[in-house]
């Protein structure tokens, strides 16, 4: 049987992190009293509240249809994985490569063969920064690596 | 001060070359966002914050308040065109305007939405300054029982109303309140779920989250679908004007719509996606003949539009006169606000007339521009929808990264950044409603120090919420809601199993 993947595995997510909160609060921070509520009042009530909702989202979905939608693991894996390169680059390797690599890595999502157009976009988004952040905001950033 | 009195000085502020200009640039921006699916109003304000350090904050308020109604404008452009909503306000524009598009009437549907838009915002901005002086001069009997119970009301009614399945809304806002619990407690000192790292003490980054949630979590999901829709026709300025049927048919939707839009837009929680969504229900309920909907009627489009643009500009209201954020966008506002070190509240009013009123004249200018702009440049607007995808997202990755970066030089947001934008593509694949969580985030420590203080004060006696006439108002408004609710979801599962012929 085709069961709704979505609300159950979204709903047992819900529970696993609510039930984790609720736990790890109630180990580590003082709960206090209605009348002098610790830090872990809130986070312990919130978690169980989360854990709870989890459960009312995912037993239903065990017993009803639902429809599978496509999950674009590839563009996932891509779009993180230029963050990444960004965000490791951008104080070592500097704003330019750092830019660059970035979209070019990016534009490997795209559903377009050819290298040419990936390469002159890469060279319009990599001036296009330039100009905003660095001339234009004037933000401290390398924008050569530091050798 | 009068209202006259503060009427003039808005024009004093606004018409200032160094206002105006931000004004200009917020609107046109706006609209630019708009226009583009897969970018809404969150990631551009989100952008922009960075920038208003380096401008007064009258102009930076002024800028971001015009990205946020100028996409309203914008976002219709592509719902109408392409069914692809620009913003997630103009989703149910798509209902009727696609199929008045299909009808060769795609330019009365842009006009009908541009028209109600500007009709919205204009009563919009009458109901602004009636409520922010009225609720200004209540706002000081409000205790923290009051707030806490108000914040409350709001993110029930964020999660219950116009919503199919409020126990995944529910799990959002709930989602987004243990997020906010991130960083050293307020009043105990204790670092709580920082799992050691100094730089979570001041909890997420509010700028990260909303940029994983809204621009990288929005570009993996659109990479592959945007480049499949079509191509826009040409739409030139002829074929915009309407038929006199069409004009009557367009008044009382547009009023409706624009009361529906200040009512819900000023109640913290609610906001510009709800009012539309609403003010098209009600259309077609109240319709003579309601078969038209769905097949392109004028109605569908035109109250919707003037909801959504109602809504955004009432939000304003509880951001300016108490201090609370009815929605992730103002919360954004208010942090730029904050930074400039203005404190949103009671007395903002006579504390900073001239920034109150600005942004009241502000928005006037603002709308009166982008009805006289937009009509007559719609077909840039239209060609800007044939830049493919491909092009803009890898730019949109970057400018997010930087965006975030620039907030407080952290490569650490960044990083950030990738871990809830794969969370947030996961939430939207499991149709959860990822702007729910970032309302929960924002509402959230306001809501516990509040809350902690009322109970410190009534000595830990619950009763405090019902013994005070303006909290005991918003816990029964609260509880209505979620009786409400459980009925519906009630009816929908009994529907559900007794198959009907």
């Amino acid at each position: 049987m085709q069961r709704d993947y979505h609300d159950l595995w979204g709903g047992a997510a819900m529970t696993a992190t609510g039930a984790a909160v609720a736990l790890y609060c109630l180990g580590h921070y003082d709960f206090g009293t209605m009348r002098q509520m610790g830090p872990g009042f809130f986070p312990v009530v919130l978690g169980a509240i989360l854990a709870g909702l989890g459960l009312l989202i995912a037993i239903p979905a065990w017993f009803r249809a639902g429809v599978v939608a496509p999950f674009a693991a590839l563009d996932a894996v891509v779009v993180l994985a230029a963050i990444a390169i960004f965000g490791f680059g951008l104080t070592r390797l500097g704003l330019v490569t750092s830019t660059a690599s970035a979209v070019l890595i990016a534009s490997l999502a795209a559903p377009r063969g050819g290298w040419l157009w990936r390469i002159i976009l890469a060279l319009v988004i990599t001036v296009l920064t330039w100009v905003i952040f660095k001339q234009g905001l004037q933000m401290t950033i390398p924008v050569w690596p530091d050798f | 001060m009068g209202t006259w009195d503060g009427i003039l000085t808005g024009f004093a502020v606004a018409l200032h070359p160094s206002v105006l200009i931000y004004c200009v640039l917020g609107v046109v921006l706006g609209t630019v966002i708009g226009v583009l699916p897969g970018i809404g109003a969150m990631a551009a304000i989100s952008l922009l914050l960075p920038i208003t350090f380096y401008i007064s904050p009258e102009a930076a308020l002024v800028m971001l308040g015009g990205v946020y109604y100028g996409a309203q404008y914008g976002g219709a452009v592509a719902s109408i065109l392409l069914r692809l909503p620009g913003t997630p306000q103009s989703a149910v524009t798509t209902l009727d305007g696609y199929p008045m598009a299909q009808q060769g009437r795609a330019g009365v549907a842009l006009f009908a939405s541009m028209m109600s838009s500007f009709v919205g915002s204009v009563i919009g901005i009458v109901a602004l300054v009636w409520l922010s002086g009225w609720l200004a001069s209540i706002a000081t009997e409000f205790g923290a029982a009051d707030y806490a119970a108000m914040m409350v009301l709001g993110l029930v009614a964020a999660s219950t109303i116009g919503s199919q399945r409020p126990a995944k809304a529910f799990a959002m806002v709930v989602l987004g309140l243990i997020l906010g619990c991130v960083g050293t407690d307020v009043n105990s000192g204790a670092s709580r779920l920082t799992f050691g790292r100094t730089e979570l003490l001041d909890g997420i980054n509010l700028v990260a989250l909303a940029m994983g949630l809204f621009g990288v979590a929005e570009v993996i999901g659109n990479i592959r679908d945007a480049e499949r829709k079509g191509v826009p026709e040409h739409v030139n300025l002829r074929q915009l004007i309407p038929t006199r049927e069409d004009l009557r048919r367009m008044t009382l939707p547009t009023l409706r719509g624009s009361a529906l839009g200040c009512f819900f837009g000023a109640l913290p929680g609610t906001g510009s996606t709800i009012s539309s969504f609403l003010s098209y229900a009600t259309e077609r309920r109240i319709a003579r003949q309601p078969e038209h909907f769905g097949n392109g009627a004028i109605e569908g489009v035109a109250g919707p539009e003037a909801a959504n643009n109602a809504a955004a500009i009432t939000a304003f209201v509880p951001t300016l006169t108490l201090g609370i954020p009815g929605d992730p966008i103002m919360a954004l506002m208010l942090g730029a606000l904050v930074i400039h070190g203005i404190q949103p509240g009671p007395m903002m009013l006579d504390a900073h007339p001239d920034m109150f009123w600005g942004l009241v004249v502000s928005f006037g200018i603002g709308n009166l521009l982008l009805l006289i702009l937009n009509l007559p440049l719609i077909g840039i607007w239209v060609s800007l929808l044939r830049i493919p995808f491909r092009w803009l997202y890898p730019a949109i990755i970057v400018f997010v990264c930087l965006g975030v970066y620039s907030v407080r030089g952290s490569t650490f947001d960044i990083a950030a950044v990738a871990v809830i934008g794969a969370a947030g593509y996961l939430l939207a694949l499991a149709r959860f409603n990822p702007a729910l969580l970032l309302l929960g985030f924002v509402l959230g420590p306001l809501i516990e120090t509040n809350l902690r203080r009322a109970m410190l004060i009534s000595r830990g006696d619950p009763m405090v919420f019902l013994e005070r006439p303006i909290s005991a108002f918003f816990v029964a408004v609260t509880v209505l809601l979620i009786l409400g609710s459980l009925l519906g979801v009630w009816r929908r599962a009994k529907k559900a199993a007794t198959p009907t012929g």
